[in-house]
């Protein structure tokens, strides 16, 4: 648990005007696709979403967690998602063409970055051991509030990494103590909903089994055990704070 | 006795009805038995031969004698048990209610045209499976729900690449290191983490070829059961590959 606080304290100290200028750029394309969705800027955000997702594979886990144990995994699983962005790219897939819906839940997202480091701030925390706007979860979180609130036709398999991180993150409650990464996991629960109901809608004209209503009810009760079990964890952690103090 | 314009849309009928057979996963000896009874009850006799992307069909016409053949290829269909029984269960009932062609071609067009399983729904389903895949070989419950997530990824980026058109081997071997390398994630857990490596990419594990290979194998069909035994074997090979490229990259003592 040392270590971990160790690296991040490093991170955050080496790295926070990089961070800043990142988290500064993330708000204006998320500005400008809202205003003005032009190819341009959608070009911008995917270009954007790939170097973030670079920058978690090789500056924080390549660099600064390499006291950590397996932190190769971790940064080929991000560069895995980078690449995704690349080849999203690449073929033109219509994964960022606004849609105009959900955007409360979406804009929610989208200040989650911001908002992990209030929390970390409020759990008592100090710069630089603290969470921060450009680690993995909070640039997760960003990444499920750009494909909820631009995506046209959603990246399934990239939804599918956010998920399986989602999971892994969720062990970070217990194993380094960072309640702030239930906020991930509070995200993903509908957010997954939401993409495969999505997907649902779009090819509702293609007769397939089994129906449209008996998948939406399977999904709503996978994703609601989903949530019991996320709920479940999240009041044995309470138990384990009440325990400790 | 037939004319010929009814011997070559019987044996065409036919061939299409093999090779829709071959293709869903179904083994030689069933095949060639279906296809001949589907013929006998049109009063021709059918002889095949078969490969695994081709199959030979010749149409007798048992009154007047006269012959012909076709060679027709295997189409990539996603394997389908019900397909396979509704297709086999058509030759029986052209032979009991003795239908006319026009009548089994229309049934079979109505079973052909059965809706699909929803990919999401197959996604979901294969990654419940995995996961009790890795608890019955022991894993822990962290474990399979490592290798549920895993496998969610792993089948979605096989689904997406399959959509793509990209090199069967190639989608195998790329969708066993993304599996594996996210049940990887499983070692940084105290868990079954070896399980949930090891049981990550079973939902690759060509089933179907490898259990029709050795049926046809035993039931005379050397040839092709060699062939699918060998094509099994080479995506066997694959997902070997895409486990041990994660093993090497996260925890090179393992491999």
């Amino acid at each position: 648990m040392e270590t971990f606080w160790n690296t991040i304290a490093a991170y955050n100290a080496a790295t926070w005007p990089a961070q800043l200028l990142l988290t500064l750029l993330g708000i204006m394309l998320v500005v400008l696709l809202y205003r003005h969705p032009t190819a341009g800027v959608r070009l911008a955000m995917k270009l954007f979403m790939a170097l973030l997702n670079f920058w978690i594979a090789g500056v924080y886990y390549l660099i600064y967690c390499e006291p950590r144990e397996y932190h190769g995994m971790l940064a080929l699983f991000w560069a895995v998602m980078g690449t995704l962005w690349i080849y999203d790219l690449a073929v033109g897939h219509a994964s960022l063409h606004r849609t105009s819906r959900r955007n409360g839940f979406a804009l929610l997202l989208f200040a989650m970055p911001l908002i992990y480091p209030l929390v970390s701030l409020a759990l008592g925390r100090t710069f630089p051991e603290m969470t921060s706007p450009v680690m993995p979860c909070s640039v997760a979180v960003f990444t499920i509030g750009v494909m909820l609130a631009f995506s046209e036709r959603v990246n399934i398999v990239l939804a599918m990494f956010l998920c399986h991180w989602a999971l892994i993150g969720l062990s970070k409650v217990y194993l380094f103590g960072i309640p702030e990464d239930y906020l991930l996991a509070c995200s993903v629960v509908p957010a997954l909903y939401l993409f495969f109901r999505e997907y649902i809608d779009q090819h509702r004209s293609q007769v397939t089994k089994p129906s449209t209503r008996v998948l939406n009810t399977l999904l709503l009760v996978l994703c609601l055990l989903i949530g019991a079990f996320f709920t479940v964890t999240l009041l044995h952690q309470f138990d384990l704070y009440s325990e400790t103090i | 006795m037939k004319t010929q314009r009814e011997l070559h849309d019987t044996l065409d009928f036919i061939a299409t009805y093999a090779s829709y057979l071959l293709g869903s996963g179904v083994h030689t000896s069933r095949v060639f038995r279906n296809s001949q009874r589907l013929g006998a009850s049109q009063g021709i006799d059918i002889q095949l031969s078969s490969s695994l992307k081709n199959i030979i069909l010749t149409a007798r016409d048992t009154e007047g004698g006269e012959a012909l053949t076709r060679v027709v290829g295997i189409p990539a269909l996603p394997i389908s048990f019900e397909r396979n029984s509704d297709l086999s269960a058509l030759s029986w009932d052209a032979v009991d209610e003795k239908l006319s062609l026009d009548e089994i071609r229309q049934r079979f067009d109505r079973l052909i045209d059965k809706p699909r399983m929803d990919p999401i729904f197959v996604l979901l389903t294969v990654g419940l499976a995995n996961a009790s895949f890795c608890g019955l070989f022991g894993g822990d419950l962290t474990a399979s729900a490592i290798v549920f997530t895993a496998t969610l990824v792993g089948f979605a980026a096989k689904q997406r690449m399959q959509a793509h058109g990209l090199n069967h081997y190639l989608i195998v071997i790329a969708a066993a290191f993304i599996a594996s390398l996210c049940a990887s994630a499983a070692l940084r857990f105290d868990c079954t983490a070896q399980i949930a490596l090891a049981t990550s990419p079973l939902f690759l594990v060509p089933g179907v070829p490898l259990i029709n290979g050795v049926i046809d194998i035993v039931e005379g069909h050397v040839l092709v059961g060699v062939s699918r035994l060998i094509n099994a074997l080479l995506l066997i090979v694959c997902i070997a590959i895409g486990l041990g490229a994660t093993l090497l990259m996260v925890k090179d003592s393992l491999l």
